[in-house]
């Protein structure tokens, strides 16, 4: 859960001649009474979106794990399994939670395709896993999580290639620290 | 000397004695281990968190019956030996050029593992700890809202995308697949967006007593009102719940008078709406999305709610800095200015 206290300041001036102009009295005080309690507000907000930090770039990521591969520095982070079967993508985040997922175990994609594994099945599984992403609201993610004369080869660099077309950016922002 | 951690050199003397200013550690339970320690090789990661035993979540969704396993992995083999003995998708998948139908992709998810991932990313997103206090459902029924704009544009909403104020300012469509003679509520509610108390939420619009997925004839409790996350503070989560009930229910203590523009009646529960119906139905669906401030939250301020628009600013955590020691080993001379309250800086001053 992330917390963040916010200080307020007033900065619009309250709008001018836009109440309800009745005519009875009662009407009047009813407007009032609801609308009057309306202007008041604590001092400090408190936002429970744990999504809120990491989309405003303003949250902590995990900058230690220098001496090991791969490393933690991100919010959410892509990764791609060859198994000898199966090809598989997963977006986590730092602590291992899957978030969203992929893969061509699931009936709904294995059953469009010849061959669960190979240069096709990774193509078409960025494709959907882009759409999943962009539904989710994961637009940036970390694709760093893969050995270099790996992401030579041609499915992944198809799979790359979709998830790029699909609308996923695949670097993150950097943090804002000031 | 090796390498210098904070400003400090360190003498190639080892790690005795080296203060490690590392951040409080959340889980003392983690235990870290190395890739090759586990045995999974160099370039494999181990888990990154050692796993908490987790309490078992209670389920509140609605029951799903599965079909006779058996007959669909049949008919699941059936299809994909056709596929294998099909000359043209083996060509294509030789040559690379396949492309799979997403439309096709994405219905079939729907009725079989969306659902499952629908309920982790809510879970990821604090929907079901702030609205239901940690219990859990799984969205059987698929629910499907769409923000219509003026040329003719459709923004949906599905789980986690970004609407902006200014595309939901109008309620929106809503459908979902419904048998006839069931009844539906649906209910909108901002989690975050409290103004006062933090732990309540605004309840932007509540249909009760939906008769199918027709949404009109439904009894309107509370009319829509257009999502206003105040300026500089954030993203806030604006949640359909689609609940499936089992009879006509009275929700008379729970309608707003039209219209309701004051923030004290909107201020809302889901868990204590969920307990007091909670034998009378249950959430079937699930979808929300996460917005922002905008121009037309303003207006929202002025001219809907009657009241000045408050604004907010980010305020940082304070650095954290371990307790205070009498004689602090390899530290420079502003190891004081860490722990003093007022600031004066012992350097950079001549």
């Amino acid at each position: 859960m992330c917390f963040f206290n916010l200080w307020w300041i007033f900065v619009c001036s309250p709008p001018q001649g836009l109440r309800f102009a009745s005519t009875t009295a009662g009407l009047k005080t009813e407007t009032e009474v609801d609308t009057s309690e309306n202007e008041v507000v604590a001092p400090n907000f408190t936002n429970r979106n744990p999504r809120n930090l990491e989309q405003m770039a303003l949250a902590r990521k995990e900058r230690g794990w220098k001496t090991t591969w791969p490393k933690r520095e991100f919010w959410h982070r892509l990764r791609l399994e060859r198994t000898q079967h199966y090809v598989e993508a997963f977006v986590e985040r730092s602590n291992g939670d899957v978030v969203v997922s992929a893969s061509t175990r699931e009936w709904a994609i294995k059953r469009h395709l010849y061959s669960p594994k190979g240069v096709a099945a990774c193509k078409n599984l960025g494709r959907v896993m882009a759409q999943r992403c962009l539904e989710a609201g994961i637009n940036f993610v970390n694709f760093k999580a893969i050995i270099p004369w790996e992401h030579r080869c041609d499915s992944i660099q198809e799979f790359e290639k979709a998830m790029e077309e699909g609308g996923v950016v695949l670097h993150e922002p950097r943090r804002i620290y000031r | 000397a090796t390498e210098s951690r904070q400003g400090v050199l360190v003498r190639g003397r080892g790690w005795k004695g080296m203060v490690f200013n590392t951040p409080p550690n959340p889980n003392p339970s983690v235990i870290l281990i190395s890739g090759s320690l586990c045995g999974l090789g160099p370039h494999v990661s181990p888990p990154l968190f050692s796993p908490l035993p987790e309490e078992p979540q209670t389920d509140i969704g609605l029951p799903h019956e599965r079909l006779s396993r058996a007959k669909e992995l049949k008919e699941r083999k059936r299809i994909l030996r056709e596929n294998r003995q099909n000359a043209e998708m083996e060509r294509a998948a030789r040559l690379r050029t396949v492309l799979i139908p997403l439309e096709d992709v994405r219905a079939e998810w729907e009725r079989t593992s969306g659902p499952f991932h629908k309920q982790r990313v809510a879970k990821h997103c604090g929907v079901f700890r702030d609205l239901f206090g940690g219990a859990t459902f799984t969205p059987w029924v698929a629910l499907r809202v769409q923000y219509s704009q003026e040329d003719e544009h459709l923004v949906p909403v599905y789980y986690g995308n970004m609407v902006t104020p200014s595309e939901a300012s109008s309620a929106p469509a809503v459908s979902y697949e419904a048998d006839k003679g069931s009844l539906w509520t649906l209910l909108l509610t901002n989690p975050d967006g409290h103004l006062r108390d933090a732990d309540s939420e605004y309840l932007h619009w509540l249909v009760t007593n939906i008769p199918g997925s027709d949404i009109k004839a439904g009894k309107e409790m509370c009319h829509y009102l257009p999502p206003f996350p105040a300026m500089g503070t954030g993203y806030h989560r604006f949640i359909f719940l689609l609940f499936k009930q089992h009879g006509p229910i009275n929700f008379s203590q729970d309608a707003r008078p039209t219209p309701c523009y004051s923030l004290k009646m909107r201020t809302f529960s889901t868990f204590d709406f969920y307990r007091k119906h909670k034998d009378a139905m249950t959430p079937a669906g699930l979808a929300f999305f996460q917005c922002q401030w905008d121009s037309s939250v303003t207006s929202t301020f002025h001219q809907l709610l009657n009241m000045r628009e408050p604004v907010f600013e980010f305020v940082r955590p304070p650095t954290y800095h371990p307790p205070q020691v009498k004689f602090p080993r390899h530290q420079p001379l502003r190891y004081l200015d860490r722990y003093r309250d007022t600031q004066e800086p012992t350097y950079g001053i001549y």
